[in-house]
């Protein structure tokens, strides 16, 4: 069997999280067609890519410290095909790639085939949904500031240097796959707006090989969009709360029930998109990039020419959103985190007589006569030697280490 | 001037060959500077290395003779975290319209050759491990105390402690709180946050610092004593200004050596040594490399400490005043004269000492040569 190892390595905001809910899941069955996904945890590639390009996130490197290479040991035990799959891999430098691939056995005898795999959007849609990962992420910064630093020719912000990191596509694949031949290069382009449902799902199991095997594709893990008022509110509240909560508060609370299960699904909302002034600008970086991979012969699932973003959003500006519409979504805030306090309170009220009831049964064992003798005899023995060996005995005997009476 | 970046890489990939050319020669310990270079070779590895890798290498020929691994090292590494990527040389690739734009390495700030270098220092500590620390087997249980208070001057007392047989701790133990000049303490709270999490540089921090009216946390000694008495009595806590009665105050004959401060530069470096650490190792073993190897390092390269400005000791003579107030009024031994916490005046000619980039940098390839050195002198004595 040839060894192959398949790198999925960007970019965000392409239906990874999907693609790597439905890998995760469906390991056994991959197994059994000889495909690995090496995976003791959903993110056990986020914290291998952040040990790979020793990225700080959140407190999370302590988790992804030697993560990588327990990964690369993993897949070169593997004697079929591997999947490695995470979007921030696509800011890796050639040096922490070139480590990837030698961790991953290439340059020895037995080195196996390597595919990179880089599904790709267009920048119309990409820009603004970057903007709203930044503001998800607690940062507190206008969208016109950050349209600002992405166009900077001299890139010097973290902002930019990320951006452009993860989302410039010719350069990625310089970093990645400058020394593989084309055909073992798959760019999968994510479908514009109102296609079919499962036409990006089918372009992924191609790219990865995973055609033919019957995968169970429900997933409840997505990474969905927020509409101008709902992103606005969420900058809204970062400006509010960074200083005071915890950031292993923030994600459950702000992130996970207010961004992703509430105000995602206020779908009314006008989405977030480019302002009108910016598109000529953006239009000619994605035709640019569709002629470099179009010449560079790349293997394309999909058609190139969707990285030619359109659209018919109409123009909404987060910085200035319409203030009854943050209402109405605060009021939605306000809602959801009163009924999980709510939730919460019920909880305390029935662990609370839990506890008393716990007690109760505890005080009644403390005040029988049995237990009273026994602790008079314990007392006395321990203020002697001779006691004092007669109670370690009775502990050996008994088989337990605690000391306490 | 033409733009470096709009320069073609020549007929031929002319460019990418001097490149070449320029990496052998680096590796051979060559010292020009890329503008300058104009020799050719073929390509010498899989890629070619970004232009901070490539510069901190000249940089480290500079200053010494590295040794085979130490170059490969430095070669192959990528700064950590978030921040520029690898950059690629002006006028050794053709100019595309994507990527960052090529830079000439002789212009890029010690900075961006920091975040290189000190990812290796961190691999590099990681490497040496913890030094042996020699306890004496039998604890003197008499007098049992503990230390607290300006941390960088609290840890090497309680560690001399200990190496003479006297462990914190024990019933009914007095807690000795341990302080300064006001300024001391302020200058020492920096330093010590370089040895934990890292934090601002000093100019930041210092600038926070003197805006507000407390002390910074790490150097309000009032504070300090009033948590510990708060938990303990006052009766068992004593604070100490006056260093020559810190034998007395924790019962031990013999003095205790001073606690050795970092220069500026070292204390900066540290800082810089924090964040890629974090990456290797879990936030306690940090700390204690920090402090337990890395500092020693530091150590053999002294130099002037940070030190407040006129204007900022003007500020730590106010807050002295206070501070001085609060443990006079406060119902715990006070060891020394309130005087002490004023700090000397500067002279009125006397800047701020920071650290400085470039001797930072300087300072990190000392370091890196050194430990070359030593990883070359191991691995030819194994053989």
């Amino acid at each position: 069997m040839t060894r192959k190892v398949v790198l999925h390595v960007g970019t965000p905001k392409t239906g990874t999280s999907y693609v790597q809910d439905v890998l995760f899941k469906n390991r056994p069955t991959l197994l059994e067609h000889g495909i690995l996904y090496p995976a003791e945890r959903f993110d056990a590639h986020f914290l291998a890519a952040l040990d790979l390009m020793r990225l700080p996130w959140g407190g999370l490197q302590s988790e992804a410290i030697g993560a990588w290479d327990r990964l690369a040991a993993t897949v070169r035990a593997h004697p079929g095909t591997a999947i490695i799959s995470h979007e921030i891999l696509a800011t890796a430098s050639r040096s922490q790639v070139g480590r990837a691939l030698d961790s991953l056995g290439l340059g020895r005898a037995d080195e196996p085939e390597i595919h990179v795999v880089l599904s790709v959007r267009d920048l119309v849609r990409q820009i603004p949904a970057e903007w709203q990962e930044n503001v998800k992420h607690r940062r507190t910064f206008t969208y016109e500031r950050f349209l600002e630093l992405i166009r900077d020719p001299e890139r010097e912000s973290r902002i930019a240097t990320w951006f452009w990191g993860v989302q410039e596509i010719p350069d990625i694949l310089d970093r990645w796959a400058g020394d593989l031949p084309p055909e073992r290069v798959h760019l999968v382009t994510v479908p514009p707006p109102g296609g079919a449902p499962d036409l990006l799902w089918k372009r992924f199991s191609r790219a990865l090989g995973l055609d033919g095997i019957d995968l169970d594709l429900q997933t409840d893990r997505s990474n969905p969009s927020l509409g101008v008022p709902e992103i606005a509110l969420v900058r809204r509240i970062n400006r509010m709360t960074n200083k005071e909560l915890a950031p292993a508060h923030y994600r459950p609370l702000v992130r996970e029930m207010l961004a992703h299960q509430t105000l995602s699904q206020r779908r009314d909302s006008p989405r977030l998109s480019l302002p009108p002034d910016l598109r000529p600008w953006v239009e000619e970086l994605e035709r640019s990039w569709v002629a470099e991979v179009s010449r560079r012969g790349y293997d394309v699932v999909g058609d190139v020419e969707e990285l030619v973003g359109t659209t018919t959003q109409r123009w909404a500006d987060p910085d200035k959103p319409a203030e009854k519409a943050v209402a109405w979504a605060g009021l939605d805030a306000i809602r959801v985190l009163l009924l999980d306090n709510a939730r919460l309170m019920g909880e305390e009220e029935r662990l609370r007589a839990e506890l008393d009831e716990a007690r109760a049964a505890l005080e009644r064992a403390y005040l029988r006569p049995t237990y009273k003798a026994r602790e008079k005899v314990v007392r006395r023995l321990e203020t002697s030697e001779g006691g004092r060996k007669v109670m370690a005995g009775y502990r050996a005997l008994r088989g337990r280490s605690s000391r306490s009476a | 001037m033409s733009d470096p970046t709009d320069r073609p890489d020549g007929p031929d990939g002319a460019g990418e060959r001097r490149a070449w050319g320029w990496v052998a020669s680096l590796r051979a310990g060559g010292t020009t500077p890329w503008a300058d270079w104009r020799d050719e070779a073929e390509r010498g590895s899989r890629f070619l290395p970004g232009a901070q890798q490539l510069e901190l290498l000249r940089r480290v020929n500079l200053l010494g003779r590295p040794g085979p691994a130490l170059v490969e090292r430095v070669l192959a590494a990528s700064a950590p975290g978030r921040g520029r990527p690898d950059l690629l040389l002006a006028g050794a690739s053709r100019p595309t319209s994507y990527g960052p734009r090529p830079v000439d390495p002789g212009d890029l700030p010690a900075t961006e050759l920091l975040r290189v270098a000190t990812n290796l220092i961190a691999e590099d500590v990681v490497a040496a491990g913890l030094p042996e620390v020699q306890v004496p087997r039998l604890n003197r249980p008499w007098r049992p105390y503990e230390v607290a208070g300006v941390r960088w001057l609290a840890g090497p007392v309680r560690d001399q402690m200990v190496r003479r047989g006297r462990r914190p701790g024990g019933r009914g133990f007095v807690a000795t709180i341990v302080g300064a000049d006001v300024a001391t303490m302020v200058e020492l709270a920096w330093v010590s946050r370089c040895f934990d999490e890292g934090g601002p540089d000093w100019s930041s921090w210092i600038g926070g610092a003197t805006r507000r009216p407390t002390p910074p946390p790490r150097a309000d000694l009032p504070d300090m004593a009033a948590t510990w008495a708060g938990g303990l009595g006052a009766h068992r806590v004593q604070v100490v200004l006056d260093h020559d009665r810190l034998p007395y105050a924790l019962g031990t004959r013999r003095a205790l050596a001073p606690a050795p401060v970092p220069s500026a530069d070292a204390a900066e470096l540290a800082r810089w040594v924090t964040a890629p650490l974090g990456l290797l190792v879990l936030p306690q073993e940090q700390a204690e490399l920090l402090r337990r190897t890395l500092l020693p390092w530091l150590l053999r390269h002294p130099g002037p400490p940070v030190r407040l400005d006129v204007e900022q000791r003007a500020w730590a003579a106010d807050l002295a005043g206070r501070m001085a107030r609060t443990l006079r009024d406060a119902e715990y031994a006070v060891l020394g004269s309130t005087d002490l916490l004023v700090p000397a005046p500067a002279a009125r000619t006397q800047g701020s000492a920071g650290p400085d980039d470039d001797r930072v940098l300087e300072l990190a390839v000392r370091l890196l040569l050194e430990r070359g050195e030593r990883t070359t002198g191991a691995a030819v004595a194994r053989r």
